[in-house]
């Protein structure tokens, strides 16, 4: 039971979903309505849910000491910090300018994940300097586009050839875009059949 | 050990103060490259301009301050020309980090520089979870999903909510998206079903997937990384820190190309003689 009871929820479900969809009558819409709002539920408690769980992992890292465990009472810190300055009051003034929520968040966490994500470029740079190699025809060709694209991205690439943008634009609509449509409609229809799998019950790995 | 090979094993922290004075160098001493105009991006500003006054632009916050440095100029630029058109702007957002970028770019453009008035000209429903089940629901009934505004005021008592219900009333709806959800769930879920006015603005590194879009006609536009940022801020002619950061990236970019060029240079010759 405790195995047929959630495939034979996720068939029944799965096909309606699918039935619905060519089904545009109001009840059989309603209906559909009506789940959608109850995921919509779901995954509101789900935030909820994990806040609980980060705290709770990052508590027992703390507390069994373990490796870097230093790092756990800062996230616990500023998650707690940042919860009370959501809800003081419990009213919504948090948003408003000046507020103690919005200061750190603009002073804090803003600059704390820009600088994260910028982090990329340094990367970038030097993983380019290491692994960009024309090894091949085929290397050298994805290189000399790479070289192309970031000068039709930048505006000094018009100042030294106004052909540039133009150029990279041709190779966004038309090479690449061509590659990106291949990519989508195969990952599509490893998805499709994905959902497929888990419908009539042949993928069970989410169970375990 | 020859200069050459010296160089092949050139210590990652050099290239890494490289990096950080090709960016930051601009950024103090401006060389001011010209903005070039793209496509995608001009399409999305002549959409706008077609719009008549009051009708309603939907604009969905789909980033974390991660992603602000390209894409909060983009916010602030499309704003702008929506607010000196005297359209009605309706923000959400599907990550919950974005709101306060939202919240900060309406109180920037709505209410500091055209001095708009809240409920009336404007809303913020804040963060709407459930990415494309979300979406869905709100083409159907907006009265569905956004109940309560940031302020936790009823969406019955925002006047400039009471004539829009759903996406019908929806004349043009942009997301401003860095990841998942984002743009694909607006296309695949919102769009698909909706049909109406969509258009992007994406990071750079985002950008190339929607371009398959632009020729389906399933996007109007597209405003790819600080550059598209930096060519909205020279459309609605306010420059900003797009237009600042272009310099910067020039630099960055002809930094990295060099180090590409340099790097390949050293294979080669390695190659040879081996």
């Amino acid at each position: 039971m405790k195995r047929q009871l959630p495939l034979a929820i996720i068939f029944a479900m799965g096909v309606f979903t699918i039935v619905t969809n060519f089904i545009p009558a109001k009840p059989v819409a309603d209906v559909n309505q009506m789940f959608r709002n109850w995921y919509l539920g779901i995954i509101t408690f789900f935030t909820f849910l994990g806040t609980i769980n980060l705290a709770k992992v990052n508590v027992e890292r703390t507390r069994d000491r373990s490796r870097d465990w230093q790092y756990s009472i800062i996230l616990l810190v500023a998650l707690a910090t940042q919860l009370f300055l959501g809800f003081y009051k419990w009213s919504p003034d948090a948003l408003r300018e000046g507020s103690p929520f919005m200061y750190v968040y603009f002073n804090l966490q803003f600059p704390l994940e820009a600088t994260m994500y910028s982090l990329l470029a340094f990367f970038m740079t030097s993983a380019s300097f290491r692994a960009f190699r024309a090894r091949n025809k085929e290397a050298l060709l994805l290189l000399l586009a790479a070289v192309v694209v970031m000068l039709g991205r930048v505006p000094i690439g018009s100042s030294i050839w106004d052909g540039f943008p133009k150029v990279t634009e041709w190779i966004m609509s038309y090479p690449n875009a061509a590659a990106k449509r291949g990519i989508m409609i195969g990952i599509d229809l490893g998805l499709i059949s994905m959902a497929l799998r888990m419908i009539l019950g042949i993928e069970r790995s989410y169970m375990q | 050990m020859s200069v050459l090979t010296k160089i092949s094993n050139l210590d990652r922290r050099i290239i890494f103060l490289a990096v950080a004075l090709a960016v930051t160098i601009p950024l103090l001493l401006p060389i001011g490259f010209p903005v070039d105009m793209s496509e995608p991006v001009q399409k999305v500003y002549d959409l706008i301009e077609t719009l008549q006054p009051g009708s309603v632009v939907l604009m969905s916050i789909d980033y974390d301050p991660s992603g602000a440095p390209e894409l909060y100029p983009a916010t602030l630029s499309v704003m702008r020309q929506c607010f000196a058109r005297n359209l009605r702007v309706f923000v959400i957002g599907m990550w919950a980090t974005g709101v306060p970028l939202g919240q900060r770019a309406l109180n920037t453009v709505a209410v500091d520089e055209y001095h708009k008035e809240y409920g009336k000209d404007f809303v913020n429903f804040g963060f709407r979870p459930g990415g494309a089940v979300m979406l869905v629901n709100l083409g159907r009934n907006i009265y569905d999903v956004c109940r309560q505004d940031v302020y936790g005021t009823p969406v019955e008592d925002l006047p400039m909510m009471k004539d829009v219900r759903s996406s019908k009333d929806i004349a043009f709806a942009i997301t401003f998206s860095m990841g998942d959800p984002g743009s694909d769930q607006w296309i695949w879920y919102y769009h698909a079903r909706y049909r109406g006015n969509l258009a992007t603005a994406q990071t750079a590194i985002g950008a190339p997937k929607y371009y398959q879009y632009l020729q389906t006609g399933q996007l109007v536009g597209l405003i790819g990384g600080m550059k598209g940022a930096a060519e909205y801020e020279r459309l609605v002619n306010v420059p900003g820190l797009a237009t600042v950061g272009m310099d910067s990236q020039s630099i960055a970019h002809m930094l990295i190309i060099g180090f590409i060029v340099l790097g390949n240079l050293l294979y080669w010759r390695e190659k040879r003689n081996k």
